[in-house]
């Protein structure tokens, strides 16, 4: 379970998150929603503790991460598995490379085996013919499918985190990220998607928060959202033609 | 705020320069990247250090044959010559070529790779990204540094033989005798010393400006300049300090 008490976070003196509470339970689907810039991405760090909050508390699973060291958080990191905005591969390793990082990093698996569980999770993404080739040599869709399968060699996660899967993709490459990521998540676990594609976050999520200057404005199911009376959600729906 | 900042950030360059450091005596060891970054610095860095320091050697020893010969005394070009790039400029000179290409290179690497999320996704991987990036980086600069020094040494004196031999005609064996004179342990270890700290600096500094990138490609062409600018700025100071210590140390009378 993911705990955010009161929790305040600023770039220099720009105000990103203000006095944020929220609960997501492990096996919900939640989204985060709202404009470019106004702290969805930071919360998944939060969550991760790659940044640290100036006030409040994030507590995951009963532990408040704030103040943890680095090698406190591996722990906390291992409970997660992210898929970063653009896919964020590591460029001078090819596809192949890229998803046995951690299997080489952490298992004491031989290289066959390592070969056949790189296959696997390529299989499982659709991408198994790009398996040696380098991420520049890669689609947008194919980059976020690979990415996914590195995220799934990396742990058994308990939640997945999603900073804008399907941003930058056609409705084909997108709709087809949705499912996977729905796929992923049929055993009952968890995920946060973070985008401004509300298209998309409908597909995936049943529960939705709505962020706008540091603050959340909603927090609700679908359906509370196409009706919100609130002017900042009816524009924002407006804007992305969605009402 | 600024005052606060500046220190701020001199207590993390502090940090990472020590667990950096420190990575090279705690396990996980990385040798595959150090082996690659080794390759990097040092072999890809080998021709630019030769033409450097070729013409460096040429230049020198061409300036101290004219001045020496209107005093008659050319027969000392070799003598200073080899003093000059052993002890000073052949260190000098390879750090700031070294600066100019490895830094910048280890700092744009880095800073895309903190641009990218990349270094994130190393985190949240659980690798440290101090151990797997920056210690290969600082241990290659610290092997492969010294090590191009002393090949820029010999192709400068090289250069100096054959300005002081074919331009300005003197005897090639009492060149070659004059630098063996001055191949005194005090005179190789006082150059010798030096590339060892050049290359702990410049690799901590590039890691560090690499690290600290934000604002996407003009962030990136700042901390790239900010590498080699500090690097520069750095050798040359650091080398007027370890000069003054070594001669102390070394008893030369000044």
């Amino acid at each position: 379970m993911i705990v955010f008490d009161k929790v305040w976070f600023s770039y220099g003196l720009h105000h990103v998150l203000k006095d944020v509470s929220f609960t997501i339970s492990e096996n919900e689907r939640v989204a985060i929603l709202g404009e470019s810039g106004e702290g969805k991405t930071t919360i998944l760090k939060l969550i991760l503790g790659l940044i640290r909050p100036d006030a409040g508390k994030i507590i995951i699973d009963g532990e408040d991460i704030s103040n943890k060291s680095e090698d406190e958080l591996r722990k906390v990191r291992m409970k997660f598995s992210i898929v970063f905005q653009e896919g964020a591969l590591f460029d001078s390793l090819n596809v192949k490379e890229n998803v046995a990082f951690c299997l080489r990093e952490y298992s004491k698996l031989s290289e066959d085996e390592i070969d056949h569980k790189v296959r696997e999770l390529l299989r499982i993404v659709g991408v198994e013919h790009a398996i040696e080739l380098m991420p520049d040599e890669l689609s947008g869709g194919m980059h976020r499918r690979v990415a996914i399968a590195r995220s799934l060699a990396a742990c058994e996660p308990k939640m997945f985190l999603y900073d804008e899967a399907t941003t930058g993709l056609d409705p084909v490459n997108a709709d087809i990220i949705c499912k996977l990521i729905l796929d992923l998540s049929k055993n009952g676990r968890g995920l946060i998607i973070v985008t401004h594609k509300i298209f998309d976050a409908v597909k995936i999520a049943k529960r939705f928060i709505f962020l706008k200057d540091g603050i959340i404005l909603f927090d609700g199911d679908k359906d509370d959202l196409l009706h919100s009376t609130i002017p900042e959600i009816q524009i924002y729906l407006n804007e992305v033609n969605f009402s | 705020m600024k005052i606060k900042e500046r220190i701020s950030e001199l207590q993390d360059f502090y940090l990472l320069s020590t667990r950096g450091l420190l990575g090279a005596v705690r396990k996980p060891f990385y040798f595959k990247d150090m082996i690659e970054q080794m390759d990097y610095a040092g072999a890809g860095s080998f021709i630019i250090i030769i033409l450097v320091s070729l013409f460096i050697g040429m230049a020198l020893s061409l300036q101290l044959a004219a001045e020496l010969s209107s005093l008659g005394l050319k027969m000392y070009t070799g003598k200073i010559v080899g003093i000059s790039i052993i002890r000073e400029i052949g260190p000098v000179a390879a750090a700031l070529v070294f600066a100019g290409r490895v830094g910048s290179g280890m700092a744009s690497e880095l800073g895309s790779m903190i641009l990218g999320h990349q270094i994130d996704s190393l985190r949240v991987f659980g690798v440290d990204p101090i151990k797997k990036l920056v210690t290969p980086r600082i241990l290659s600069s610290i092997v492969m540094l010294p090590a191009l020094t002393i090949i820029g040494d010999v192709v400068s004196l090289f250069g100096g033989y054959y300005i002081a031999v074919f331009v300005s005609h003197q005897s090639g064996t009492f060149y070659w005798s004059s630098i063996r004179d001055v191949l005194t342990f005090e005179n190789v270890f006082a150059g010798a010393a030096k590339p060892f700290i050049f290359g702990y600096l410049i690799a901590c500094i590039s890691c560090y400006m690499g690290f600290s990138t934000k604002g996407g490609s003009k962030g990136l062409r700042t901390s790239t300049t900010r590498a080699v600018v500090v690097s520069i700025v750095m050798i040359i100071v650091s080398d007027f300090i370890l000069t003054r210590i070594l001669l102390y140390v070394l008893g030369f009378s000044v």
